[in-house]
């Protein structure tokens, strides 16, 4: 009786720490990765900005980030531009998908993180602490600089469309469970 | 006369009275019904707004391409993105096409967008740039003409309220007509051509 009773507990354990490294072994944080990111620096008066980024999942899970968090500002919240004819409706959402092998841009005009009430300006140079919660459970913890929006004169030699985009640059990113 | 009569009359000359009440209030109670719908036909025209240096008026711009965008400091994201690009083409204009152009910055969100933050707020984009808003009525008469239309949506951010808003940068011409509306994100590169084809022509 007493063999059966710490067989069993043997069993579970070896049970938990199987589901346990599993996770360890694969989840969210882990499998997707991080490009691009950026914080749009502030015009002065302006409490509010917002961090894009490509998230890039190279894993056969299909994953969401269902949050984001932060000290930076008073609240951090995943949101949403909808051009309703003409009309921008910027709206708060529950996630962002990302799918299987494939990877979701957050950028202007479309999915972003919304970051209310900045402690501070949003200066370039600076870098903001940020981390993602995906559905799993799993945190991906980024630290994203802060870039000025190109306000200069048109370089002619650049296609047009990429003006208002800071340049694309990788980062290194933390990972957190 | 019995009881029902009595309460008839007193019932009907309570409803007159209430109406006689109600169509004598002062106008200005009611609510300021928002140009929640952009115009299918804006007509534009001279308006008066305030920025931090005192009254704004437009007909003091004859003479000038003025650059319009709507919207307000709380936006993270469509408002600097069109505002950049604004920017951008202010950027690449010559002083002495400076001399002619007029940015102007008009919050419709009174409430919370005062004229001091208004003005650091514009001139960040540019430095010729200005920082206007109004009271809710001159607001909302002003955008109704040149169609820029705004609604304000409660609770869906903890920051607050915020402001569903057209995006876009309309265009007057230096004889003060409302000569073309840019759409969201209209590349600085189109701006510019726009507002030069007004200065050459005038």
């Amino acid at each position: 009786m007493k063999k059966q009773l710490s067989k069993s507990i043997i069993m579970a354990s070896a049970l938990m720490l199987a589901s346990f490294s599993g996770s360890l072994l694969a989840d969210a944080a882990g499998d997707i990765s991080v490009s691009d990111a950026y914080v749009r620096a502030t015009a002065p008066g302006q409490a509010n900005s917002a961090a894009f980024m490509t998230l890039n999942n190279g894993s056969m899970h299909a994953y969401s980030v269902v949050d984001a968090e932060g000290h930076a500002a008073k609240a951090v919240e995943l949101h949403t531009h909808i051009n309703d004819k003409g009309m921008m409706k910027m709206r708060r959402i529950d996630k962002i998908d990302v799918p299987a092998h494939g990877n979701v841009m957050l950028k202007p005009g479309g999915h972003h993180v919304m970051l209310i009430g900045l402690k501070q300006a949003a200066t370039e140079g600076d870098s903001i602490h940020l981390s993602l919660v995906f559905n799993d459970g799993s945190k991906k913890m980024i630290n994203v600089p802060v870039k000025n929006m190109q306000m200069g004169a048109m370089d002619h030699s650049k296609d047009e469309h990429d003006m208002h985009k800071p340049a694309p640059k990788k980062m290194d990113h933390g990972h957190m469970h | 006369m019995n009881k029902l009569h009595i309460a008839i009359i007193v019932l009907t000359l309570g409803i007159v009275l209430g109406w006689i009440a109600s169509t004598l209030m002062p106008t200005s109670d009611k609510p300021i019904a928002l140009p929640n719908v952009i115009a299918s036909a804006p007509t534009g025209g001279d308006f008066s707004l305030t920025s931090a240096d005192g009254a704004f008026r437009l007909k003091d711009y004859r003479g000038k391409v003025v650059l319009i965008y709507f919207g307000y400091t709380f936006c993270s994201d469509i408002c600097p993105t069109n505002l950049a690009l604004m920017s951008q083409a202010l950027n690449s204009m010559t002083d002495d096409e400076l001399t002619q152009v007029q940015g102007l910055f008009v919050s419709v969100d009174p409430e919370r967008d005062k004229v001091a933050t208004l003005k650091k707020y514009a001139q960040h984009f540019h430095e010729t740039m200005q920082g206007l808003t109004g009271s809710p009525a001159e607001l909302a008469e002003m955008a109704t003409r040149y169609g820029a239309a705004y609604r304000k949506v409660e609770g869906e951010s903890e920051g607050g309220y915020l402001v569903d808003h057209s995006s876009n940068t309309y265009i007057i011409a230096p004889d003060g007509s409302l000569h073309a509306i840019l759409p969201h994100a209209t590349p600085a590169q189109e701006i510019l051509k726009v507002t030069r084809k007004l200065l050459a022509e005038s």
